[in-house]
């Protein structure tokens, strides 16, 4: 008809293309389509004893392919496991019968996934059925803890006593931190204070009553534990005959390592233009 | 104080009163659409005019608006040596939240405001009394077609303005900032999820956003006092309206959709 009203068809057609143009481009382009893709799949079941974060819908994932997704979480009834239905897709159907599912994480801080490692057996495993072999998700705290030795409330029942040792720099040890010996907590520190004479810092430790033979030319020093973790007071034991008794002094201390420090002490050449920063900075 | 306190009481009934009308305007505009039909090509005309013509402002902000988020991940992001997330946060805010709430706050300023002058000026120039002479039903010929446009613009806009934003992010993320191609895309489709992300924030939140900014300026242009002052009034009214409950809505649909 007339021009003005072509014009306004020819418009709004375009702008309704390039609408769902963006929108097709949004779903297939940003998105991962397999998210949704919900081919033919055949639901087998796995039994954990924690399942840590693992969310309906979290990946399956097969020598680190996605394979398919936890359908549904659910406490078997009379147990304390957890019982994890996954949707595998129909293509990958020849897992062996005695394949592991193991609760993994992506990365340090990711989302869990469940991953399965293929086992020997002839058989594999029908829609329907159970992985009877599992790994539960390792707590991180847990892994640290083996790692660090750390944990294990000090028992206080048989009383303590105390001992001080003076410090050049504590870093950030505060009242409270673990006194540890071979990794063991035997104690607490009770205070830390500056020394208004010598000006150092002075901790005064409490240490377990039942850990009465430690040699009184131990030293003490302070470790912090992991990378990011507290810092706290490891004591490495001496060779004299005499133990240490309430209120003496240790003498051979080791103060808190800064990680800079340290990590200077590795990066020895250092990169020249840090160096520049820094005494910019200084300036 | 007997007189303020009435004075608050009238002005507490006349907000309570003006969301009445305005609920029962929707049901009225809704039970127009069947005889709205007739006249498609207004709908046509009124999408062409709020939709295609708002293009421009959609895409240009969209692109500013993904350039200048991914700027800021960026440094932060670099603190903590994250600077490959940057695209998946870009596209996961992108979605969820600022690409409904922009477009539908530029959607309130380019076409709500025109929509309510156009029809206030209808109305102070007697074109609609007009229209009730020549026995044309001035809610199916003016009233609907505009509300269903804006229905049917406001998730296209938003589809483009999100989709310039990824453009944006993109092309400062990847081309000036040195992200990697390849982990930019990778993580964002990782985590993007079509129907969290993309249906629920993108479609449903636009879809809501398009139909209040539209039923707003609707409304304000149709009882508007018929004169000069009155359409100005209703211009104002209807973007500070619009983007309070555009706001508003959005704090309550994140919350239900999350």
């Amino acid at each position: 008809m007339s021009q003005p009203r072509s014009s306004y068809a020819v418009g709004t057609g375009l702008f309704i293309v390039l609408g769902f143009a963006a929108l097709a481009y949004l779903a297939t382009q940003t998105s991962s389509v397999a998210n949704v893709h919900q081919g033919d799949s055949y639901t087998i079941d796995a039994q954990f004893t924690n399942i840590g974060q693992l969310k309906e819908r979290a990946p399956v994932k097969i020598a680190g392919v996605r394979v398919g997704q936890v359908q549904s979480i659910a406490l078997t009834p009379g147990h304390d496991v957890a019982d994890v239905k996954m949707s595998i897709d129909k293509r990958y159907d020849q897992i062996p019968q005695d394949s592991v599912a193991t609760i993994f994480t992506s990365g340090l801080l990711g989302d869990q996934y469940v991953g399965i490692d293929y086992g020997t057996a002839k058989q594999v495993v029908a829609a329907g059925g159970t992985l009877a072999r599992t790994k539960s998700t390792q707590p991180l705290e847990e892994m640290l803890g083996k790692f660090f030795g750390a944990g294990g409330v000090v028992d206080n029942v048989g009383g303590s006593y105390t001992v001080t040792a003076d410090f050049t720099n504590v870093g950030t040890l505060s009242v409270g931190a673990p006194v540890k010996m071979a990794g063991v907590v035997i104690g607490s520190v009770q205070a830390v204070r500056v020394d208004p004479v010598k000006l150092n810092a002075r901790v005064v430790l409490a240490i377990d009553k039942r850990y009465n033979q430690i040699p009184d030319d131990s030293a003490a020093a302070v470790f912090t534990s992991g990378l990011i973790g507290s810092q706290y007071v490891a004591i490495q034991p001496g060779g004299s005959p005499d133990a240490l008794k309430n209120g003496d002094e240790m003498i051979l201390t080791q103060s808190a390592m800064q990680l800079e420090d340290l990590i200077g002490k590795f990066l020895v050449n250092g990169s020249p233009g840090d160096k520049k920063d820094a005494g910019a900075d200084k300036k | 104080m007997s007189a303020r306190l009435r004075k608050r009481n009238n002005a507490v009934l006349q907000s309570l009163a003006q969301i009445g009308a305005c609920a029962l305007f929707l049901l009225t505009l809704l039970a127009a659409i069947p005889r709205s039909f007739r006249y498609f090509r207004e709908t046509s005309r009124q999408l062409w005019f709020v939709g295609a013509m708002s293009l421009t402002i959609i895409m240009v902000c969209g692109l500013f608006v993904g350039m200048v988020l991914m700027l800021q991940l960026y440094h932060v992001l670099s603190i903590f040596g994250g600077t490959s997330a940057s695209g998946m946060v870009v596209a996961l805010s992108v979605y969820r939240e600022l690409g409904p709430v922009v477009t539908a706050l530029l959607f309130a300023g380019r076409a709500g405001t025109a929509i309510t002058a156009e029809i206030g000026l209808m109305r102070a120039t007697d074109q609609i009394s007009a229209m009730e002479m020549m026995a044309v039903d001035p809610i199916a010929y003016v009233a609907t077609p505009r509300f269903l446009a804006g229905l049917i613009a406001m998730p296209l806009l938003c589809c483009v303005f999100c989709a310039m934003a990824i453009f944006g992010g993109h092309l400062v993320g990847v081309t000036w900032l040195g992200i990697d191609n390849g982990t930019f895309w990778a993580n964002m489709t990782a985590v993007v999820d079509v129907r969290t992300d993309i249906v629920n924030g993108v479609l449903l939140k636009s879809l809501a956003f398009g139909a209040v900014v539209s039923l707003i300026a609707v409304f304000q242009g149709f009882t508007t006092p018929a004169t000069s002052e009155g359409v100005a009034y209703a211009t104002t009214r209807t973007v500070v309206a619009s983007s309070i409950a555009i706001l508003a809505l959005d704090f309550v649909l994140t919350a239900f959709l999350m």
